[in-house]
């Protein structure tokens, strides 16, 4: 068994500004990926990011990527590549199977003082008939293929979804060289920014609001789409399907929280739809109701990379007090700052909902608390 | 909530089959529920009709007479509970395992069981996997398989044919007996049942039922943790056990495994079974640690290793999930199936450890007999629930 100061799952935004402030303030920190590089999804966000008051908006997402795996190597956070994290067990210990080939995977157990998971999300499915048809996929995978991999996903392509990820997605295909068919919407409007959407209409590709995808045809993989229009109770409307010939099926319906690890350890959640669904319920520094262990980026609630670039800080600051690096009063510096930047990033229509849902969860955290507090002095005075 | 005959406890695959039982006997039967159908250790368990793991007696007859009910309920029910007859094999590290082994199957034969020896190349031919320096093992002929959620859910389409209503989602909150201290009525969170009859199934939750009539159930939870591998190619073809686990246990024979620490401590010994779509189930182990359901990431490793030493190729298999179960124990080993002469209208139907979904079949059906007053199939004092008593006054 190792034994380490903090253990971060997760190499992403969020998990690599936890580990960089915990360990420029003297922590020894170890980050787990289970990638063959960290940086999360940054690294296939070649867009410019944007956002009323974002303080990175006008960066690409690969360049705050390189940034930070910079600032890791300069604190002297270790990096695991190549290694899931396939359990948290108790007392905070982290199985984690390293290696790609079966002949050299190890599982090493880790005990850490502090964990910090930020293991991210996953994309929601959309089911219909025929969706396991190889050429059906997330549109997240389909820009992982484009981006990172360099590899074409299909030449016809057809998205489920316009929101921001449906909408950038597809004028990345369109970039990468594929022919974007139409996009299908199932609301009324569509879900994204309206600059995003409006490269992808000047191209001539036509976004079907009211409309869902019902079936996807194919011999071996995806030949066809048939789609349709809903009604006011998104049913179906009979007689308005559509036959679309696409290679592929990209899925942009949103994603939810990667919470099992969380679980596994006894971290209570909550069920909020705003946050992406199950959502382990944590405090102002970002700890769950598991002490020590500490929830950051998506898994603590769907957003984006600058919010989850906060939270990772929030932890990491908070880590670095509660094993004594800085003191409360600097810490609380720290984390008003970060906390204020926070404020800032969650304005503007889709981020005031998303704080609301975030202050109802802190609240919920403040309340768990108190009981399990109360329930302390109960039983002590039971005793 | 209106008048039952009969108020079955649970919905394992206990009191799934208890009360198909009893509805098969004309009565008119609810089953309430805390949770939802198979979902405390009917959820978490492997999927063994077996007699080769039972001692000689009653408790091989119990398993025998249990699989030839699920061989003949699988032809008549709807439900498909995946009921394989494969045959199983208990196999031997060394050549001392092996002859306690020959003196063992010959008990079993001479009672009439289908057991006997399998040498070195036989037990390779039938399971080519199996690690090159295995002596030998048990072959038992009758030994079976079904998928334990399944037999809960077939026995309760059963007996919500024949007429019983089940309430799931509903905790038994106490029980209220008349002024003669007979059965009078169940009481829920749902409302009050009035019923002449209460048959306790909740198997590592049975005291609790218990206490709400004044008596103690001396069964215990005993953790089990479980291992599912990915979708392979057939890597064995039936459940496969080692036999030097169980020798171990004999208190008559002095032998001790030759195992790693890691292994001994948390008490692991190798069994495996195929599923229908190509994975298996990897076990087992045995530990009080109280009502925990967690998994331990040491006792998961020292199920790896004891696997991989008995199926070496499991070396190169990953593994999708794990669970624990609780498993009730007694301390003889042998179930209570029985009424209650203290409580008169109060049954118990628990404890079975790890064979309750080899015996569940036969429990239910024992357990119907007795409710209605007929001669059971066959002799079960031993199950009864006064042998508590007995032992507790013997020694007093």
């Amino acid at each position: 068994m190792i034994k380490k100061e903090v253990v971060v799952i997760g190499g992403g935004p969020s998990g690599l500004a936890a580990a960089i402030e915990a360990a420029q303030r003297g922590a020894e920190v170890l980050v787990v990926d289970s990638n063959l590089k960290a940086g999360g999804q940054l690294f296939k966000q070649i867009h410019k990011f944007f956002g009323s008051s974002a303080h990175r908006s006008g960066t690409r997402g690969i360049d705050i990527g390189t940034e930070l795996l910079e600032e890791a190597e300069k604190y002297g956070v270790e990096i695991w590549l190549n290694s899931v994290a396939i359990g948290l067990f108790q007392e905070k210990k982290i199985a984690v199977e390293r290696g790609l080939d079966v002949e050299d995977k190890k599982l090493e157990i880790i005990e850490a003082e502090k964990i910090v998971i930020a293991s991210g999300a996953s994309e929601n499915a959309v089911r219909f008939k025929g969706w396991t048809l190889p050429g059906v996929m997330g549109a997240g995978a389909a820009q992982t293929m484009i981006n990172v991999n360099r590899v074409l996903p299909g030449e016809r392509i057809l998205m489920i979804g316009s929101g921001n990820v449906g909408l950038i997605v597809s004028y990345q295909l369109m970039q990468a060289g594929a022919d974007v068919v139409a996009l299908v919407e199932a609301a009324p409007k569509i879900g994204g920014y309206g600059v995003h959407a409006s490269k992808i209409t000047r191209a001539g590709v036509p976004i079907y609001t009211k409309h869902t995808v019902i079936e996807a045809r194919g011999d071996k993989r995806v030949e066809e789409a048939v789609i349709c229009e809903l009604d006011e109770k998104w049913q179906p409307v009979a007689g308005t399907e559509k036959t679309l010939k696409v290679d592929t099926i990209a899925i942009a319906a949103g994603l939810k929280p990667l919470v099992e690890l969380a679980v596994m350890h006894g971290c209570e959640c909550i069920f909020d739809p705003l946050l992406g669904g199950w959502v382990p319920l944590h405090d102002k520094n970002m700890e769950s109701t598991y002490p020590g262990i500490y929830v950051v980026g998506d898994i603590a609630g769907i957003e984006e990379a600058n919010t989850a670039l906060e939270e990772g800080k929030l932890a990491g600051i908070a880590i670095a007090e509660a094993l004594d690096y800085i003191s409360s009063e600097e810490a609380k510096k720290l984390k008003d700052e970060t906390w204020e930047r926070l404020k800032g990033l969650r304005m503007g229509p889709f981020g005031e909902k998303r704080m609301l849902a975030k202050e109802q969860l802190l609240a919920a955290a403040e309340a768990a608390k108190g009981s399990a507090e109360e329930h302390q002095i109960a039983a002590s005075a039971g005793a | 909530m209106k008048a039952f005959d009969t108020v079955v406890v649970g919905a394992g695959v206990i009191g799934s089959s208890v009360a198909y039982h009893l509805a098969k006997k004309g009565l008119n039967v609810a089953v309430i529920e805390r949770g939802d159908i198979a979902s405390g250790t009917s959820s978490s368990c492997d999927a063994s009709l077996l007699i080769c793991d039972k001692k000689p007696g009653i408790d091989t007859k119990l398993g025998y007479e249990s699989i030839m009910l699920y061989k003949k309920y699988a032809q008549e029910f709807s439900y498909d509970f995946e009921f394989a007859q494969r045959g199983s094999i208990y196999v031997c590290e060394t050549e001392q395992e092996l002859e306690v082994a020959r003196e063992y199957a010959k008990a079993q034969a001479d009672d009439g069981y289908p057991m006997r020896m399998m040498d070195k190349h036989e037990i390779h031919e039938v399971e080519p996997n199996l690690a090159d320096d295995l002596v030998g093992g048990i072959w038992t002929e009758c030994d079976a398989s079904a998928t334990p959620m399944a037999v809960a859910f077939a026995f309760i389409e059963e007996a919500k044919k024949l007429g019983a209503k089940v309430f799931t989602q509903c905790p038994i909150k106490g029980i209220k007996l008349d002024e003669k201290g007979h059965v009078e009525a169940a009481i829920t969170d749902k409302g009050e049942i009035k019923t002449k009859r209460i048959i306790n199934c909740a198997g590592v939750w049975s005291p609790e039922v218990g206490k709400m009539v004044g008596i103690d159930i001396p069964i215990k939870p005993r953790q089990g943790q479980i291992l599912i591998t990915e979708r392979t190619f057939n890597i064995v073809n039936r459940k496969i056990q080692e036999f030097g686990y169980m020798l171990s246990k004999f208190e008559d024979v002095n032998y001790t495994r030759k195992v790693s620490e890691l292994v001994e401590k948390h008490n692991v010994a190798f069994v495996i079974e195929p599923t229908l779509s190509d994975n298996c189930i990897v076990g087992s182990c045995r530990e009080f640690v109280g009502y925990d359901r967690k998994n331990d990431i040491e006792v998961m490793q020292a199920l790896a290793e004891r696997a991989i030493r008995f199926v070496p190729i499991l070396k190169d298999v990953n593994v999708i999930r794990a669970y624990a179960g609780l498993r009730p124990w007694v301390v003889d080993h042998l179930p209570i199936v029985s009424g209650v002469e203290e409580v008169p209208g109060f049954y118990i139907a628990a404890g079975h450890e790890g064979d309750g979904i080899s015996m569940a079949a036969i429990t239910g059906k024992l357990m119907s007999q007795i409710v209605v007053g007929e001669e059971t199939d066959f002799n079960i004092d031993k199950l009864s629930f006064s042998r508590f008593k007995k032992a507790k006054t013997a020694t007093n």
